[in-house]
């Protein structure tokens, strides 16, 4: 999941940034609103934080300018100020969900996945597909056969993006954008390694190879 | 302080009366003077007529030629006498029949009159002329009846009395219509007062009577000014909350991050101490941003920001899908600033949602008092810590954060409005129950008062 984190404060995001990675999230950071708008409709983001009291450009002025393009991107705001009519301000102009200052990074962590789950449609603590769960918590996956198996990072966030997409056609490229951020070395060769690895943990029929498009995550 | 309109009425009634009253009297006085001076030349005129008439023979006896005498003289009672004397003869008027006038002897050239009691109840005007006939002196005394020229003036006093009544109610009624025209403008300023109030309108129309205008400008300048400075007070206290919040936020962050690498009671007080710092400034932020009565700055509308508040809790307690019934009056806009409002029903409504099972009910109600109802499903609370849920942050349940937080913030905004906030346990969903009342008339304009 590639995850758009627009917060001015420093030694927050130093702090967030290493947390989101630990949950599986390939962050990339913006520091302030012009940034943040110009990344976030790029349309390699599945959600961002938003920080409402952002430099050059406010937080709710950066959402409503995404909505007024028709850009879905999820969003969780942050916010210090905390009051009631922000939230009902923020919630209006096409925030999903809110978050006040400060807060435990367990329960950003929880808002995104409730977030990510609402938005893909599955509903739910846990995603349940083709009688697989994947724990997003301790980033484990429970197979058919009732075993459990310890994901690494980049296996859990592929796992999670395809489990998020089911019976999607995605291909090695657009894999890449949600599951590295901007920083990191991007080589598509990595994916089809890492569709192997889960292949041998969870058996050949889960996800099909659609040769010259991509991958489908089978949902049944 | 009575209206302006019915002090300039009464006002004016009353000098209307006093006009009406003196003018009545004074020209009763002079018609009478008149008639009786009118009479009285009259009887001048007729004694000179006697005069003529009367002659002396010889011997000196009286006598008068009756023949060219006014026939009235001769009929009895008729209210038209004269009575002769001189020396010791005397002779009267037929009218006088067996009655006398009681005369005195006048000296040549005087004139005397007054007034006498006649035959027949009739009042008298008699006068009495001093003359020298032939060389004889005589006085001759001519009077007539008062009492129909009295009855004559009585009349004409009736008649002068009710047309002045009439023309008194037609003057108030006419002077209270030309008052309520003028007066228009000042209710035209009342209503706008009152929109002001409700929230529809921001500034008075400028367009008022040139006595008024000076209030109403200074009315709308003192609006910009408070506008202004609510507005400049809420976003410091925004930039201050952003600003304490920010280290908070690290703060928290560490502790949570080290939460294994420090000792648990250290981490623990550093936990406390960071919420304790937060609600203190987010109670004592949210205090210094109310509003308060009598700000014309945007009005809460139960239809438009209820369901939109409602929405937000909707999401932010996704996970719970909690189904709620609103009731609210159609008409329900409060006098109330929008944002104080939001505030209130959001950390009411939060704590609802944030203990609930699946049902929260809202019910609004005017009579003539704001009061607001919200319940929940939830566990409810013990009635004897009802008493302590407002004070400073009083958490009945550790696990959920915040708790009884919200409801001091709420208890703060509602003693700022002067309403008061009850906690109990409800009927109808068997959680807990708010109930809000808050006095919305007489802000700054009483309806009632005008």
């Amino acid at each position: 999941m590639r995850l758009l984190l627009a917060e001015d404060d420093l030694d927050l995001v130093a702090i967030l940034k290493k947390d989101l990675e630990t949950a599986g999230y390939a962050v990339d950071v913006a520091d302030n609103g012009i940034d943040a708008e110009y990344l976030g409709n790029e349309a390699i983001y599945d959600v961002a934080v938003l920080d409402l009291g952002l430099p050059r450009r406010n937080g709710i002025e950066v959402l409503n300018n995404w909505r007024a393009k028709g850009n879905n991107l999820p969003v969780v705001v942050l916010t210090a100020r905390n009051a009631w009519h922000e939230r009902v301000e923020g919630l209006k102009v096409g925030a999903d969900d809110y978050l006040g200052k400060p807060f435990h990074v367990e329960e950003l962590l929880a808002r995104l996945t409730a977030l990510l789950h609402r938005t893909s449609q599955q509903p739910g603590g846990t995603l349940r597909v083709c009688n697989m769960v994947l724990d997003e918590e301790r980033q484990n996956v429970t197979t058919t056969d009732g075993l459990s198996h310890k994901l690494t990072g980049t296996e859990f966030r592929l796992l999670r993006y395809l489990l998020l997409h089911p019976g999607k056609v995605l291909s090695k490229s657009e894999l890449t954008d949600h599951i590295y951020d901007q920083d990191s070395d991007k080589d598509s060769n990595i994916i089809e390694v890492y569709i192997r690895r889960l292949r041998k943990l969870m058996g050949n029929d889960c996800i099909e190879t659609r040769r010259g498009q991509g991958y489908v995550f089978r949902d049944h | 302080m009575r209206s302006l309109q019915s002090k300039l009425g009464y006002g004016l009634t009353l000098s209307l009366i006093a006009v009406f009253t003196v003018l009545w009297f004074l020209v009763s006085l002079n018609i009478q003077y008149l008639a009786e001076e009118y009479i009285a030349s009259r009887l001048r005129h007729d004694a000179e007529m006697l005069l003529s008439t009367i002659h002396f023979d010889k011997a000196g006896n009286l006598g008068i030629d009756e023949s060219t005498i006014d026939l009235v003289y001769s009929k009895p009672f008729s209210g038209h006498y004269y009575f002769i004397t001189s020396g010791n003869q005397t002779m009267s008027s037929r009218s006088l029949w067996d009655q006398q006038l009681g005369s005195v002897l006048v000296k040549a050239g005087d004139q005397i009159s007054n007034y006498q009691d006649g035959p027949d109840n009739q009042l008298l005007l008699v006068i009495s002329n001093g003359f020298i006939k032939q060389g004889y002196p005589l006085s001759v005394t001519v009077a007539e009846d008062l009492n129909p020229v009295k009855r004559n003036i009585r009349q004409f006093q009736t008649r002068f009395a009710i047309t002045a009544i009439v023309m008194l109610l037609l003057l108030v009624v006419l002077q209270a219509l030309i008052l309520r025209h003028s007066m228009k403008s000042l209710s035209r300023i009342h209503e706008e007062l009152q929109s002001l109030q409700q929230g529809e309108a921001n500034q008075l129309n400028a367009d008022a009577p040139t006595e008024l205008r000076p209030l109403v400008n200074e009315i709308n300048h003192l609006l910009v000014v408070m506008e202004q400075r609510l507005r400049r007070s809420r976003d410091a206290l925004g930039d201050l909350a952003h600003a304490v919040k920010r280290p908070l936020t690290i703060i928290q962050q560490l502790t949570d991050k080290n939460r294994n690498a420090l000792p648990a009671d250290l981490n623990a007080g550093l936990v406390r101490q960071v919420t304790e710092i937060n609600q203190l400034t987010d109670r004592i932020l949210k205090r210094a941003r109310l509003a308060g009565h009598g700000h014309s700055s945007a009005r809460f509308s139960f239809l438009h920001d209820l369901p939109q508040l409602i929405e937000t809790l909707d999401i932010i307690y996704n996970d719970k899908s909690i189904a709620n019934q609103v009731d609210f009056p159609e008409e329900a806009n409060c006098p109330i600033d929008r944002e104080d409002m939001l505030e209130l029903l959001g950390n009411l409504l939060d704590n609802a949602y944030k203990w609930a099972n699946k049902r929260v009910n809202i019910t609004v109600a005017i009579n003539p008092e704001l009061t607001i109802c919200i319940e929940d499903d939830g566990p409810g609370t013990d009635p004897n810590r009802f008493e302590q849920l407002d004070k400073r942050g009083v958490r009945l349940d550790e696990t959920k954060k915040g708790y009884g937080f919200g409801l001091s913030i709420a208890s703060d905004i509602v003693r700022e409005y002067s309403g008061t906030l009850l906690f109990s346990t409800s009927n109808t969903l068997g959680g807990f129950r708010v109930d809000i009342t808050l006095p919305i008339e007489g802000v700054f304009i009483n309806p009632k008062d005008k």
